[in-house]
């Protein structure tokens, strides 16, 4: 339950810092961290449009992506204490109920009838695609190196081991990063803030929701981010007690969102068409740590 | 038990006579009671044989048979209920399905006529025990079936897609043949019993092979499994949905059964079925995320299926070989779960495609669009059927999906380091099934459902009769049951894998704790769902107070919206198609732009995509086989005299061969 309460802090503020840093960087002042939050609340303060259009799905599916991200948030462990939802193999469960939600938000986009929308949904359905590998290695390789198949036991575990872990840790940090950049369409995959729908991929998707909707699409994304800060954090904070490791949690999250900031303001997208092969290069990553892996286990003679 | 057994032929055959002499318009009732009552008969016996004692024993049937063995046991107990409640609701939605051709009743007749011998026949496939009995019911099912294939026989596309399945079923019974005679010249016996004697003695692998490429063909393993797009889409809808639920499943029925008798060679079997898998998987996937007949979609999407239940397969198998009693578990009973699965929403998909294609008329999603809203039911039970087959919580194609996964990552824990890479990458290519059917199925919702009709439809759809609905409801309520208590289908999976393997090698203490695992995931899901309905509900109580507007989507500042500036299908699919250009084929037909060509005239444009192994290899095959059957045309010459002739030379070969003593 402690992670749940964390993430749910963390979620408040790693927007907003993001914002803070990219406005610090190009000369602003910029607005306060919590911004994001009170223009979700304002969101959920206001009526509704719907395009004549849609259907049940359209207004179903805010719904269900914003549960699917917190039954997502109710696996994530906080160091010693396990999550709400805990079991062998609960990476899979993990992974499967947040392509639920991301089932629901691409078939919302292509309800509207938009073109733009359509293409948004498509790029959302691939890129996804690629980042699964990525992903289900990485947590091949850390059940491989610990010998256990949940979140907090491998996360528990992981640090009984020899110290070159931790180099491995620094990588698996990379990789979860990076997924967390395509899942929350952040640079340098997708662009939040360009103005052209033909070169956006998350933010076109949601161009005709409104109001109560859009605050969950919103929430959900915030809550998005700290959860995958989360999961790095627990790559490093092992058994310590508690009062180390909250505050490292509250330190690592403010520092990925710093360096997502930095990362924005400093560099372009990608070219659309490279980003496919950008995101499989991902796996390479992982196998990079599988391989990692066996050379600790000794496996390779 | 024996009177059971009587009853389930002497049913269809009472019911096919009683069928040909009613009025057209009773006759589908006859069948659906006729297959209702054979399932009860037989799907009694199978509950018996789950819960108490194997059904076993033998009638003689002529000399040259002998006694042909007769036993129903766990797996053929589980397959007999897979296929009689497959059968079950395909007729009865099929009653529905064909209301339009009550008019025709000779057409009628034999249709519903042979779905009894269908349905009599997979059942038969599964309880008897003798080669040589097992390959007349595994041919009658064949020919039924691809009977039932041609129902609009009047189109030529149909009659091919049936030839083309007549053809590669009987390739699947030659090599069959081929194995049973193999076993019959080393044991001097046809019944299956013989076939572990056999294994016992002989080398493994082979015969195995053999066996695999038989019933592969069935199951549509690569690059066994191009009758597969051909012969859905051709079918009427709940013929597809039974073969795509049930006949394919006889394959992997099959391929089970031989395990049950292998004695060695577990591991690189296991390999050779998991690697295999893993890319028939990938492979139709892919392929049927590129597709715009949302029928072929289907088909493919049977193949990607038939690669998860083999990887499931292959990890049991390597389970026996390193004597892990877990994987073994986890790999055949995340398969038998997710053949069960399978059967279930892909039926139910079938069905509902064939609503839309009854109202619609048109097999081409990029036709289509919006039928949300005339056809909502059939949509939302599309949209259930779409999510399960992505293997997504809540529904039971994760808990299979889930199972299969813990066995890949239970083989991790081994010694052997290529076991280790071959489970990591196994991992991996079962997450890229998962995310390209997330692709897959989104694009087809999306295209067929939601947005607007893409063109005026001739009719304007309408939601399908409540007989079509209720077999589909039923599918539903059945596919909840084992998202929700998935432990008790793993108990009964249990008790089939304890008859299959030696007694004593499941340990239950582990097991059980995985079954609390999964009885902990139908928990979480209803708990999902919970959620869902609580953020709903505070979602409509903060509604009621706010103001609510309806507008045009937005167009990006352009006024003039039409239907056809939405999205389609194949754009949606396209940046896949052109990353996998190796293995997806695009044909294209369209006439250049000429330079000097000043005044365009109308012009058409048309793409489809072409099937990787069919276009490369089978194609080639039988390029050239035709053209080497070419140059014995003139035998055949139409001539009688050339014909007595014939006749002739053959009587003098037979005398000339009998002087010399060469033949005797």
């Amino acid at each position: 339950m402690l992670s749940f309460i964390l993430i749910l802090l963390a979620a408040l503020f790693f927007t907003g810092v993001i914002n803070r840093t990219k406005s610090i960087l190009s000369g602003r002042k910029g607005p306060g961290i919590f911004q994001p939050i009170k223009d979700i609340i304002r969101l959920f303060k206001k009526g509704m449009v719907y395009s004549n259009t849609t259907s049940l799905i359209f207004q179903l599916a805010p719904t269900i992506y914003f549960s699917s991200v917190i039954m997502a948030m109710l696996v994530v462990p906080f160091g010693q204490s396990k999550g709400f939802i805990s079991f062998h193999g609960d990476f899979i469960f993990f992974a499967y109920i947040l392509a639920l939600g991301k089932f629901f938000s691409i078939i919302a986009a292509m309800d509207t009838g938009s073109s733009f929308e359509g293409m948004g949904a498509s790029r959302e359905a691939l890129y996804s695609m690629f980042a699964e590998p990525a992903f289900f290695i990485l947590l091949g390789s850390m059940a491989l190196l610990t010998g256990q198949t949940s979140f907090q036991e491998i996360f528990a575990t992981l640090h009984l081991g020899s110290p070159i872990s931790y180099a491995l840790a620094v990588l698996a940090a990379f990789v979860l990063g990076m997924i967390m950049m395509i899942e929350n369409s952040r640079m340098p995959i997708d662009d939040p803030k360009t103005h052209l729908e033909l070169t956006m991929i998350h933010e076109v998707m949601i161009l005709d929701n409104s109001g109560f909707d859009l605050g969950l699409i919103l929430s959900a994304g915030l809550l998005k981010f700290s959860i995958y800060g989360a999961l790095i954090v627990n790559l490093f904070i092992g058994m310590f007690p508690y009062e180390y490791t909250i505050p490292m949690f509250f330190a690592i999250q403010v520092l990925a969102a710093v360096i997502t900031g930095t990362i924005e303001s400093f560099m372009a997208r990608f070219r659309m068409s490279h980003n496919a092969q950008f995101i499989f290069a991902l796996t390479s990553v992982s196998l990079l740590i599988f391989f990692g892996v066996l050379m600790l286990l000794g496996k390779f003679i | 038990m024996v009177e059971l057994i009587n009853l389930s032929w002497i049913i269809p055959l009472f019911a096919i006579v009683v069928i040909s002499i009613i009025p057209s318009k009773v006759k589908p009732y006859v069948a659906v009671a006729a297959v209702i009552l054979g399932s009860l008969a037989t799907g009694w016996l199978a509950v018996n044989a789950l819960i108490s004692q194997v059904v076993d024993f033998a009638f003689y049937a002529g000399t040259f048979l002998g006694n042909v063995p007769i036993r129903i046991d766990g797996l053929s107990a589980w397959f007999i209920l897979i296929i009689n409640f497959t059968a079950v609701t395909g007729a009865i939605f099929g009653t529905g399905y064909l209301k339009a051709y009550q008019n025709s009743s000779s057409k009628l007749a034999l249709h519903w006529s042979l779905f009894v011998l269908f349905h009599f026949s997979m059942v038969w496939v599964c309880i008897l025990q003798n080669g040589f009995a097992f390959l007349i019911a595994w041919e009658i099912m064949s020919l039924s079936s691809m009977l039932l294939v041609i129902f609009d026989h009047h189109n030529s596309q149909t009659i091919k897609a049936g030839i083309n399945y007549l053809v590669q079923m009987h390739l699947s019974v030659v090599f069959l043949t081929v194995g049973f005679i193999w076993v019959y010249s080393q044991t001097g016996s046809l019944s299956f019993d013989s076939i572990r004697t056999f294994f016992q003695t002989n080398s493994n692998r082979w015969l195995f092979l053999v066996f695999f490429t038989g019933f592969g063909l069935k199951a549509g393993f690569i690059p066994l499994h191009s009758w597969l797009p051909h012969a859905h889409p051709a079918a009427p809808s709940h013929i597809s949905g039974v073969m795509s639920g049930v006949i394919v499943k006889l394959g992997i029925y099959g391929i089970i059964r031989m395990i049950s008798y292998l004695q060695s060679d577990f591991i690189l079997l296991g390999e050779i079925i998991i690697t295999l898998s893993v890319l028939t998987g990938i492979y139709g996937i892919l392929n049927a995320s590129v597709h715009r007949d949302f029928k072929k979609m289907l088909a493919y999407c049977t193949i990607e299926n038939i690669g998860i239940i083999g990887i499931g397969i292959g990890i049991g198998l390597i389970g026996i070989g390193t004597q892990s009693p877990l994987m073994y578990f986890l790999g055949f009973g995340g398969a038998l779960l997710h053949v069960l699965n399978h059967s279930l929403f892909k039926s139910l998909l079938f069905y509902s495609a064939g609503s839309v294609y009854q109202q619609t008329h048109t097999r081409d999603m990029e036709k289509l669009g919006g039928l949300f809203k005339s056809m909502p039911k059939t949509a939302f039970i599309f949209l259930i059927g779409a999510i399960a087959i992505g293997g997504m919580p809540p529904f039971n194609g994760f808990v299979s999906e889930f199972i299969i996964y813990s066995g890949l990552i239970e083989g991790i824990h081994t010694d052997s380091i290529y076991q280790i890479m071959l489970m990591i990458m196994v991992l991996a290519g079962l997450s890229v099934i998962g995310g390209l059917s997330v692709l897959t199925f989104t694009k087809t919702f999306g295209t067929i459902f939601l947005g607007q009709p893409r063109e005026i439809p001739q009719h304007k759809p309408h939601e399908v009769s409540t007989l079509m609905l209720v077999p589909q409801y039923f599918i539903i309520a059945f596919m909840m049951s084992i998202a929700f208590l998935p432990q008790v289908f793993l108990n009964i999976i249990k008790v089939i894998l304890d008859g299959m393997s030696h007694p004593g090698f499941i340990d239950s203490i582990s097991i059980s704790f995985y079954s609390k695992t999964a009885a902990n995931i139908g928990l979480y899901s209803l708990f999902f769902i919970g959620l869902m309905g609580m953020i709903w509900l505070i979602r409509s109580s903060v509604m009621k107070r706010r103001r609510m507007a309806t507008g045009t989507t937005w167009g990006c500042g352009y006024i003039a919206p039409n239907n056809t500036m939405q999205y389609t299908g194949k754009s949606f699919s396209k940046p896949l198609g052109k990353i996998f250009t190796f293995l997806l084929i695009e044909k294209k037909r369209f006439k250049e732009l000429k330079p000097g060509e000043i005044f365009p005239e109308k012009r058409n444009y048309d793409s489809h995509y072409l099937d990787f192994f069919e276009f490369n290899f089978i194609e080639t095959i039988t390029k050239y086989l035709i053209k080497w059957s070419g140059y014995f045309r003139f035998i055949q010459n139409g001539r009688t005299q050339s014909y007595v002739l014939y006749g002739i030379v053959f009587i003098l070969l037979l005398f000339l061969l009998t002087i010399f003593n060469i033949i005797r």
